[in-house]
């Protein structure tokens, strides 16, 4: 069995820069003119804004509202990032774009690295709104001097808050990254919504019952726990912000986390689910 | 057969969904500047066929074979139910293919005019008819002008006027030198504008060549008798592949 009609790689066909901007640009013009993505900006502004303005967070400064966050950013970006990616892929394939693509000079892996990017590029926004009006609303309130560089234990600083920031917005790709997989995976809405739902579950759940399972087991050593929470995106991103930002401010204790092997366990994370779509988009 | 130089070929294919075989031994090759129509009852695997002739499914079996030029687009294909992202107009969406070979705007309005719907050009997608959706795919075939474009069942579901269209714009590109392969069970349109016809039953090729040639050699007037003469099933009936009756 052989085909050898499938789309080649032509001396004629645009670069895969050009490709990407194409797609790219076709992912966000969709993120600009959908609705449903404008909805959950702003419930997830209503959410950061009202946590900062009831805890306090105006009056206390950038790291406590960083610490108030914490918990309901954790479980709010995966499902932000979620519905910016489960249907990514699906819908294209349910449409029947999906085969019409194939005939173009256009490879999975362009296609599916242009609706990561653009989808990515619509969910950084979503993330920045809240997080922005909320780091402006303590700029403009807070009484307190700050210390623009937060080099030493307890100053506060809207650089903590940016460092928070960055990591919530890398914590939102892994999961859109395996959003994505799921999107190239499944064959229908339903099926779509069932995976995330799971793949939810264990993302906030599942992963971190497994490492206290393994640890009361003795599955996990006590010296390689911060290597195993790196493993889970959910454990990662709590112990990248408690290592880099909480811990910062609040001065000397036991290290919750590993930031290189965090780091590298979102890379993982991300590239994994990258190729999984990949694959699947080429299969 | 063919007279014109064969850009497409298929050797001895088959392809099966698990265990039902829906093309059996399919050997024939496609000559540019010509129009193939595939014609055969419901069920009788001419979507799998074309789905397989244009690199979206691998034979089980057998081999298909590109021999055009290089091209940047080798085939194009239109699905047998065209869709598209909603949200878009249709200048945009065609936009969006075109970009994916290089063109740009003007291209995109090019192949507009060139199925007549340059007055849709603004129109989201989601508010087009079925039948001018199915103008927008057939535009969106030819996108990159392809040395062969597949087109399934371009005319279903489109009023007389329009599916005479769609066989003129399928005259047009293969007056061009693109080898147009389509299916249709309008046989009167095909008998009119195929230059080679051939008869898929049961996912074997029990006839091919010209409407004409096929008339003579079974001494009938149209290609519905063709037709009739040639497919096993019974009018009102689908054969399911698989099943043997």
């Amino acid at each position: 069995m052989e085909h050898e009609s499938a789309q080649p790689a032509s001396e004629q066909s645009p670069s895969t820069s050009h490709l990407l901007g194409t797609v790219i640009g076709r992912e966000l013009r969709t993120v600009v003119r959908t609705r449903t993505f404008y909805l959950l900006t702003a419930a997830l502004a209503a959410v950061v804004v009202g946590i900062t303005w009831i805890g306090g967070g105006y009056a206390a400064g950038y790291l406590p509202t960083a610490v108030d966050l914490l918990t309901p950013l954790e479980l709010l970006v995966p499902i932000v990032a979620v519905a910016f990616g489960y249907r990514a892929i699906l819908a294209d394939e349910q449409r029947g774009e999906l085969d019409v693509l194939e005939t173009y000079p256009i490879s999975p892996r362009e296609l599916v690295l242009g609706v990561y990017a653009g989808r990515a590029a619509g969910l950084v926004a979503a993330i920045a709104v809240p997080m922005v009006l909320a780091a402006v609303a303590i700029a403009v309130t807070d009484t307190d001097v700050l210390a623009i560089y937060a080099t030493h234990t307890g100053a506060d600083s809207p650089l903590l808050f940016a460092r928070f920031f960055v990591l919530t917005v890398l914590f939102g790709l892994v999961v859109l990254a395996i959003a994505l997989a799921i999107s190239s995976l499944v064959s229908g809405t339903r099926s779509a919504l069932g995976m995330s739902i799971v793949a939810l579950v264990a993302l906030l759940f599942g992963f971190d019952l497994a490492i206290v399972y393994g640890l009361t087991e003795g599955l996990i050593a006590d010296d390689s726990l911060l290597y195993s929470l790196a493993m889970s995106p959910l454990s990662a991103y709590r112990g990248l912000v408690l290592e880099t930002t909480v811990a910062v401010a609040s001065g000397t204790g036991p290290q919750v986390a590993s930031p290189i092997v965090s780091l590298f366990g979102f890379a993982a994370w991300t590239v994994g689910s990258l190729a999984v779509a990949i694959w699947s988009v080429g299969r | 057969m063919i007279r014109q130089t064969p850009v497409l070929e298929i050797t001895s294919a088959d392809y099966n969904y698990g265990s039902v075989e829906v093309l059996d031994d399919i050997t024939t090759t496609f000559g540019e500047g010509t129009i193939t129509a595939l014609i055969g009852p419901n069920g009788s695997g001419k979507t799998t066929l074309l789905r397989v002739l244009a690199g979206l499914l691998e034979p089980t079996n057998g081999a298909v074979r590109y021999r055009g030029t290089d091209a940047t687009r080798r085939i194009g294909y239109l699905p047998q139910q065209p869709a598209f992202r909603p949200g878009f107009t249709v200048l945009e969406t065609l936009q969006f293919y075109s970009s994916l070979v290089g063109a740009g705007e003007a291209d995109a309005r090019k192949r507009l005019e060139q199925v007549g719907l340059e007055d849709a050009a603004e129109r989201p997608v989601e508010a087009l008819s079925g039948g001018m959706t199915r103008l927008v795919g057939i535009a969106q075939a030819t996108i990159g002008d392809p040395p062969v474009i597949v087109l399934d069942e371009p005319a279903s579901g489109l009023d007389p006027g329009m599916s005479k269209h769609v066989f003129e714009i399928a005259t047009d590109l293969a007056s061009a030198g693109t080898a147009v392969l389509l299916s249709s069970h309008d046989l009167e349109l095909v008998d009119r504008t195929a230059d080679e016809v051939l008869i898929l039953d049961d996912g074997r090729v029990v006839r091919h060549g010209p409407p004409g040639s096929i008339r003579a050699e079974l001494g009938v007037e149209s290609l519905r008798a063709v037709y009739e003469n040639s497919v096993a099933a019974e009018e009102g009936t689908v054969r399911v592949q698989g099943v043997s009756s």
